[in-house]
């Protein structure tokens, strides 16, 4: 490990990570000059339609793609350590759908008995839905040894999710149907304040218990065996792990629907340029990457065909398909 | 500082109950070693203990705590583990892995001090890591691997270290290299290791305990040599019948058990042929009439005890060298010059000294004695090699790989073997084993022959027949060459007959084609006295391949008489026209060391001579080389006995050592030996227990700790001694005399006795008995004496005293006046021996030639 590296790198994300989220305010259907936008966020210009469009429309998305990102890269980071494998991630494992289901069928239910769904109901439910097909994950990998067949289980109870949730997008009212396509699409689009401020406390919460937990995680590296020798609570650690990026996927999908990939791809990257597997770096490295991908495919999803929008998971994909793909063809030959 | 690692009645398994009622006790600064077959519990024990498996009963302690009681980071700080399988973490360099070692020590995030960094860094520099700790985990060697994750062990700074096979996978190098970090860590650091093994040749060595497990329960816990006992290993693997020859030499396979197979099931070959073969068979295996001898002393048996403890490691030496003084004192008759002892013991100090030289070097040397013809004097050179390089303080055995003559000897074991190589293993101080010699061919007819293999009798072969057979023997003589190799600095071996029978050289074993194997230097000796020395080794040479040739590294010209310089023209010549160096002009030595009597049929005699000793011949009889001082006397016999109506009316009885007491006082028991004995002893007959046989001469022996049979059994009841078997072998010198002598034997009170003892158990002694040895090792009564000293008769003294005053006793009189002190006598001439050969042979030279 080397540490300058990793320091650098770090700086580096955070860096890109600003700038980034300062294009993606930058741009939009609404063009806005380059003095003014940065004006509006050094807090000179208080008022104006511009100010409006940045400040409720813009930033709050910005910053959700920010919290979503990290928290989605760091939530495929742990479910990396805790299955020891590097090709899964919390869409992979059909966690994202099933919190997506479990979602589709709480907004359905209530909009019948006319109650709106509050962002706290979102994401309670969507983390319901994220534990029921983690523990039928966890099952599966309990019976079955071989990573391959956890994978391939875990995307067959994503589309069996994703199938039910369309059934049940079929027979909504209509009115809801959009509202629900789209966020079963995913999408950052709608954001408010509120949400965000409930998304960056339950995430920046996860991220300070998943960085309490680097040490065990870094003795975890070499199996159970070797951590529970070092001292290491194996039990404890199993369960935070299952914990924190359940609430992690959840979180997101609540929000954005499932966003897929960021969770396998960007820890990934994040090893490869540090070039080290300590979780101590890992940790912030992954949210910092999830976070500036993220940023950067919204940006992209909504600038593109402007004005329409395509879905994040649409944008994420063309750009960490390939990522996974080189990582499987390097694990493959390497093997 | 911890106490080390201790289970009680633990009980292990994962669903169910695999093992039960598990006892270990592991201390600091041992290596405790769990041995079995394949999915006996040693890993599920080692997993319970790392606290992996819960365990199913018991306690596991570590000091004195209970190890459930403990935390996790507690027991971290205390047990270290290392396993089979090499773990596969991405992106991790070996320092980091190490460094992994250090986390019981860290804070809450796990980020290293100053101090830790600094343990790690020593670790690896005491580890020899440094070239690789930057390197990435996964692109270093599996070796290497698992030296980083012992490393990271260390790092723990454990006081138990565990450890499942943790030299599974590794090449030879990288077995050696972790078992000596291993044994380093427990001699020097006085940790507790406990492992698992699947070698059990490397477990045997490395561990000071062993733990063999098999279905159900722990089978037999102890010191190395408590538990690989042969038949035992053999059992617990289940492989009691099958021949694991192929795994060549296995320190707990007594050698003659790697014979061609156990006796009785190999096919009798018995195939008439051609009588030319046979003739030139015999021929090419010259006679070793030249060199017979037999009448072994103690002192073989002392040698290779002591032999034993020098081999045990370097620390022991001295230890073992003053034992071997005593043992030395102890084989010399009390009659004998003091200044012979002084010398012999030098001669072992500067052994001490020479193998601590040589004990670095793996396995040893081979130099080979061939000759241009039979009766060339191979045999005595050889033998006067072994006694020179000996006294030179090396380790040295003689081998031969096939022998054939009629006469034979049996060894201690009762195996049989060539002579030559008995009077050559003699002459370097170690025991005859039959790995020495392990084909023998005794003539049965003149086109056939009975062939012994390792010392048993594997069939009757015609010489046809055999030169066919000859080539599956290869394995059989190599694996005897291998074991020699691996307990010596040197082996001198012999050739037979001619190495250029050019008709008979295909498949050659016994000349080029076995110094070829053992990549001996050969020595061509050539025989002066029979005339035609030039064309003798010229036209042998001429006659060897070039390969071959390259092989001979110098001459001999042997059995020249008269003035030795008159024949240094004739060195020149030989060295001009052969190219090879002349290593010295031998002369006519007149050495006797051959044996009146043949040993062959020692347990077979049944001439009952006008003083009659009989001993029983036990079925673990051990060191009946206590009575061969009788047979020295003319009118004496020594007959040994196995049934009731063959003891007939002796002078004396012996019972002899044992190597299990209890077993055999059953099986005397079931012979009805002991009524037998009961009526000679109330027939006032003079009997003698020696060791064992004291032992069953008393009341009761019993064996608490289960070192035997783990009953107690009645004793003859004929002394009032009891015995208990102990786990602690005594195995002493001794030095003493012979405190009081009762009934007809008053004569030999206070001789002086040089012996020594070896055995399991104490024996106390209750009622009113004399002190018979002092020391409380011997008591008697009337005419009975029970000692544990062996070489007890050995003093002429003591030996004539006990037949004159036996004679006395049944009015018979023996005449012992002409008895020869064989074994001084045999002794000067061996020493003449050598000073011959290295007073007429460029010794330095034959050093050199074999690269010492």
């Amino acid at each position: 490990m080397n540490k300058k590296r990793c320091a650098l790198i770090l700086a580096f994300s955070l860096f890109l990570m600003l700038v980034l989220v300062f294009i993606s305010i930058l741009s939009g259907s609404v063009k806005m000059p380059f003095d003014e936008v940065l004006g509006i966020l050094l807090g000179s210009q208080k008022e104006g339609i511009n100010y409006n469009i940045i400040y409720n429309i813009r930033l709050p998305r910005a910053v959700a793609a920010v919290f979503l990102g990290g928290g989605l890269a760091l939530s495929g980071y742990l479910l990396q350590t805790f299955f020891n494998n590097p090709i899964v991630g919390p869409f992979v494992l059909g966690i994202s759908s099933g919190a997506k289901l479990s979602v589709a069928l709480i907004m359905i239910g209530m909009l019948r008995y006319g109650k709106a769904v509050n962002s706290v109901e979102m994401v309670g439910a969507s983390f319901l839905g994220a534990m029921l097909v983690m523990f039928f994950v966890l099952f599966m990998s309990l019976k079955v040894r071989n990573m391959s067949v956890l994978v391939v289980s875990g995307i067959m109870i994503g589309y069996i999710c994703s199938a039910i949730t369309d059934m049940v997008v079929t027979f909504a009212d209509d009115s809801n149907i959009i509202n629900l396509h789209n966020w079963s699409m995913g999408s950052l689009s709608g954001m408010e304040w509120d949400d965000v401020v409930i998304m960056g406390v339950l995430i920046i919460l996860c991220f300070v218990l998943a960085f309490a937990m680097s040490k065990s995680m870094g003795a975890y590296r070499l199996g159970e065996a070797y951590a529970r020798n070092m001292g290491v609570n194996i039990r404890f650690l199993r369960v935070m792990l299952i914990l924190i990026s359940s609430l992690l996927a959840a979180c997101v999908t609540a929000f954005a629907g499932p966003v897929s990939f960021v969770g396998i791809a960007v820890p990934h990257l994040m090893r490869q340029i540090t070039k080290t597997s300590s979780p101590f770096v890992l940790i912030p490295a992954s949210f910092l990457g999830g976070a500036a991908v993220t940023v950067f495919c919204d940006c992209v999803a909504r600038t593109v065909f402007a004005p329409t929008e395509v879905s994040i998971s649409s944008v994420t994909a063309v750009f960490l398909v390939p990522v996974v793909i080189a990582m499987l063809y390097k694990r493959g030959r390497g093997n | 500082m911890t106490e080390g690692l201790q289970t009680q009645n633990l009980t292990i398994g994962y669903d169910t109950d695999l093992v039960k009622d598990i006892c270990i006790k592991a201390v600091p600064g041992t290596v405790t070693t769990l041995i079995g077959p394949n999915g006996c519990g040693k890993s599920t024990l080692l997993k319970t203990l790392t606290g992996e498996l819960k365990k199913k009963g018991g306690t596991v302690l570590i000091g004195d705590t209970d190890m459930s009681m403990m935390k996790a980071s507690e027991i971290a700080s205390k047990l270290a583990m290392l396993m089979t399988a090499s773990v596969k973490p991405e992106l991790m360099t070996c320092r980091e892995v190490v460094e992994t070692g250090r986390y019981p020590y860290t804070g809450f995030l796990g980020i290293l001090s100053e101090e830790d960094k600094k343990i790690t860094q020593r670790v690896i520099e005491e580890t020899g890591l440094q070239d690789i700790a930057d390197r990435e985990f996964l692109n270093v060697s599996d070796g290497q691997r698992q030296r980083v994750m012992l490393s990271r062990a260390i790092c723990q700074m454990p006081e138990i270290l565990v450890l499942d096979e943790p030299t599974s996978y590794l090449d030879i190098r990288y077995k050696v290299d972790i078992l000596e970090n291993i044994k380093r860590l427990a001699c020097d650091n006085k940790l507790t290791v406990i492992m698992s093994l699947h070698e059990l040749d490397i477990a045997m060595k490395i561990s000071d305990f062993v733990v063999a497990m098999g279905e159900w329960c722990v089978k037999r816990t102890g010191t190395p040599t408590e538990v690989f006992e042969e038949r035992f290993i053999r059992e617990l693997y289940g492989i009691r019948n099958m021949d694991i020859g192929l795994l060549g030499n296995m320190p707990w396979i007594s050698p003659d058990e790697l014979s061609l197979s156990t006796d009785g099931d190999v096919p009798v070959l018995s195939l008439l042929t051609n009588e030319k073969t046979g003739r030139k068979e015999s021929a090419e295996n010259e006679s070793v009439s030249e060199s017979v001898l037999s009448s072994l002393t103690e002192k073989n048996a002392e040698c290779k005890e002591i032999e034993e403890n020098i081999s045990d490691g370097s620390d022991v030496l001295s230890s073992s060298i003053n034992i071997d003084e005593k043992f030395t004192d102890a084989s010399l008759n009390a009659s004998s010059k003091s200044d012979k002892i002084v010398s012999t013991q030098k001669k072992y100090a500067e052994g001490g000294d020479k193998l601590q030289k040589t004990s670095k070097r793996k396995g040893a040397v081979a130099v080979m004695v061939q000759g241009t013809m039979s009766n060339a004097g191979k045999s005595l050179i050889a033998a006067g090699l072994c006694r020179v390089f000996s006294r030179d303080g090396y380790r040295v055995a003689p081998f031969k790989s096939q022998n054939m003559a009629l006469n034979s000897f049996i060894t201690e074991e009762g195996l049989e073997m060539g002579r030559a190589q008995v009077v050559q293993a003699e002459c370097a101080g170690v025991k005859p084993d039959v790995n020495m010699n392990p084909v023998l061919l005794k003539p049965t007819n003149d086109t056939g022959s009975q062939v012994i293999i390792k010392g048993k009798v594997s069939g009757n072969m015609s010489a046809t027949e055999y030169f066919k057979h000859k080539k599956e023997l290869i394995p059989k003589i190599m694996s005897s060459y291998e074991y020699l190799k691996a307990n010596n600095d040197i082996i001198v071996i012999e050739g037979a007959g001619s190495p250029v029978e050019l008709n008979l050289k295909k498949d050659d074993i016994v000349n080029m084609g076995l110094a070829e194997m053992t990549d001996a230097s050969v020595i061509l000796v050539g025989d002066i006295d029979r005339g035609g020395i030039f064309p003798q080794l010229l036209g042998t040479l001429e006659l060897l391949e070039d390969k071959e040739r390259n092989r001979v590294k110098g001459l001999i010209v042997n059995k020249f008489r008269g003035d030795i310089s008159l024949f240094d023209e004739g060195v020149k010549i030989l060295e001009e026209k052969g190219h090879k160096k002349v290593l010295g002009v031998v002369p006519f030595m007149d050495i006797n060391i051959e044996d009146e009597d043949s040993l062959t049929e020692r347990f077979e005699k049944r001439e009952e001579k006008n003083f009659d000793i009989a001993v029983i011949k036990l079925p673990h009889i051990s060191n009946f080389t206590d009575f061969y001082v009788f047979e020295e006397i003319k009118e004496v016999s020594v007959r040994y006995v196995t049934k009731q109506e063959d003891i007939g009316n002796p002078d004396i009885l012996i019972i002899p050592g044992t190597k299990n007491t209890i077993f055999d006082l059953r099986w005397l028991k079931e012979k009805g030996l002991d009524k037998k004995i009961i009526s000679l002893y109330k027939g006032e007959t003079v009997i003698f227990g020696i060791c064992g046989g004291y032992q069953m001469l008393g009341n009761s022996i019993s064996d608490p700790f289960n070192v035997e049979q783990g009953e107690s059994e009645e004793g003859l009841g004929l002394l009032d001694v009891d015995t208990v078997m102990e786990e602690e072998k005594v195995r002493t010198s001794f030095e003493g005399i012979i405190t009081d002598a009762t009934g007809c034997l008053k004569n030999i009170k206070d001789c002086k006795v040089n012996g020594y003892e070896i055995h399991m158990g104490r024996t106390a002694c209750k009622g009113d008995l004399k002190e018979f040895t002092s020391n409380q090792t011997g008591y008697c009564r009337g005419n009975v004496f029970g000692s544990y000293v062996h070489g007890l008769f050995d003093n002429k003294e003591i030996f004539t005293g006990i037949i004159k005053a036996v004679a006395g006793k049944n009015s018979k009189t023996v005449d012992t006046k002409d008895c020869i002190d064989w074994y001084m006598y045999k002794k000067s001439q061996y020493d003449k021996l050598a000073d011959c050969i290295r007073n007429s042979l460029d010794i330095k030279g034959i050093y050199e030639m074999m690269g010492l």
